[in-house]
């Protein structure tokens, strides 16, 4: 009975560390010296993950109610013109019939972002609270939302564009605000998060349910 | 399970280990467990990224010397660089949104294009890569970060929002950049970290590059 492995077993468990550059397999008594291939310093898992990720998802959390609240850019036209938010921008777009281009803005600057928080918030818990449930789907949740978080950027450059092209004196010109500096730093403090995380610490609490249920097996026969 | 590390894998998302299985190219291993995909052949990868990252840094000059746009309104006129985007910004005061602009739209690309070349060309060429594990990591750390494709679809809904209060030109530096995306698309697709760490292994065993 005891000689059955368990179906799934972590590298970390059977005494194994994988180099997060190369992807060569190495003992885990060498954590702490350096990869023999590439150099980089040998790690089970990344130091401080959970730590560095929270902190910056909560203050990515923080600063997105000024990047939503303050203005992102003004346009002046002789002389006249108010501030922008980023909400607004995309309901002057929506107002203006441009149905399709205000929902690409809406989904890149306010959607996803919050999504990827709510997302990070999912993983962090998964994590800190050792659930065990749809670890497949979390796992494919992680890939999407690492993918997609970039595309965050999308009103920063469109702010950088229009601020450069719309330079006529006094007929027109914008200018860029505090807005577009949080929501810029929301948007980097999120990657960072997803960057600093270390998904394999989703799958160990899974793989020390199955050591634990290993051995009461073992105590009962 | 037994065996030398050599024949053990373990998948980088989900740390399961696994014992390697040999794939026929254009076949993906994926992890049993969490479905990320372990590895994967791509054919001619080297002389692919060597290709690509040439066409891709021709390519980078006109898309950063011809303006990507021009504006028209009363008789005035204002053409845009893709470093003005960054400039005109950190003339406004925005320091730090500028220089993201900057780097993720111009450094971050051109670092790529640049480091891909010199792994390729070494690799290819068996020349002495002194510097090829630094390139390798760098590459692999600045994946992501480098962001051409939004900064295009940026370009077309500032044309958009524009388009009703001026008269708009393209400009030749908008179809260098969406050529140079493409080329910079590929280039990741091709972008294969484990073969090519398989690659600069070979290399060293003949004493190609140095050890640490």
């Amino acid at each position: 009975m005891s000689d059955k492995q368990p179906l799934f077993q972590s590298a970390r468990q059977q005494g194994y560390l994988l180099c997060v550059d190369c992807e060569k397999l190495h003992l885990l008594t060498q954590e702490g010296q350096h990869c023999d291939r590439c150099g980089a310093r040998l790690h089970s898992r990344i130091p401080n993950s959970m730590t560095l990720s929270w902190a910056s998802l909560i203050a990515a959390i923080l600063l997105f109610l000024p990047a939503n609240l303050l203005p992102v850019m003004t346009f002046k036209s002789f002389g006249q013109g108010e501030p922008n938010t980023i909400l607004g921008g995309i309901i002057h777009l929506l107002e203006q019939d441009m149905l399709l281009i205000g929902l690409i803005v809406l989904i890149a600057s306010i959607v996803v972002p919050a999504l990827k928080m709510i997302a990070m918030i999912i993983l962090l818990c998964t994590v800190q609270f050792r659930l065990h449930t749809n670890l497949r789907q979390k796992a494919l949740m992680f890939r999407i939302v690492e993918w997609i978080g970039r595309w965050s950027m999308l009103d920063i450059f469109v702010i950088g564009i229009l601020v450069a092209l719309v330079q006529l004196g006094n007929i027109a010109h914008i200018e860029g605000n505090d807005g577009a500096t949080a929501f810029a730093v929301v948007v980097l403090l999120t990657m960072f998060s997803a960057i600093v995380f270390d998904t394999r610490m989703i799958w160990d609490s899974s793989v020390a349910d199955l050591a634990t249920a290993k051995r009461e097996q073992k105590d009962n026969s | 399970m037994s065996g030398t590390p050599e024949q053990l894998i373990a998948c980088h998302e989900c740390d399961l280990l696994m014992e390697r299985v040999t794939n026929q190219p254009n076949e993906d291993v994926i992890c049993p467990r969490c479905h990320a995909r372990l590895y994967y052949t791509t054919i001619n990868s080297i002389e692919r990224l060597l290709a690509l990252s040439i066409a891709g840094l021709i390519l980078f000059i006109p898309a950063n010397i011809f303006p990507i746009l021009s504006l028209q309104v009363f008789g005035q006129s204002q053409s845009e660089l893709i470093l003005q985007s960054a400039l005109s910004l950190f003339e406004g005061g925005l320091v730090l949104v500028a220089m993201l602009i900057l780097l993720f739209a111009i450094v971050v690309p051109l670092f790529q294009l640049l480091i891909l070349f010199y792994i390729s060309f070494t690799l290819h060429y068996r020349r002495q890569g002194r510097l090829l594990l630094h390139a390798m990591h760098s590459y692999q750390h600045l994946r992501g970060w480098g962001m051409l494709e939004i900064f295009l679809l940026g370009v077309l809904i500032s044309i958009i929002k524009l388009k009703d209060i001026a008269d708009l030109h393209i400009g030749l530096g908008l179809y260098s950049l969406a050529a140079l995306i493409v080329i910079t698309t590929l280039s990741s697709i091709f972008f294969n970290p484990h073969q090519i760490w398989h690659q600069i292994d070979l290399h060293r065993d003949q004493g190609v590059i140095h050890e640490r």
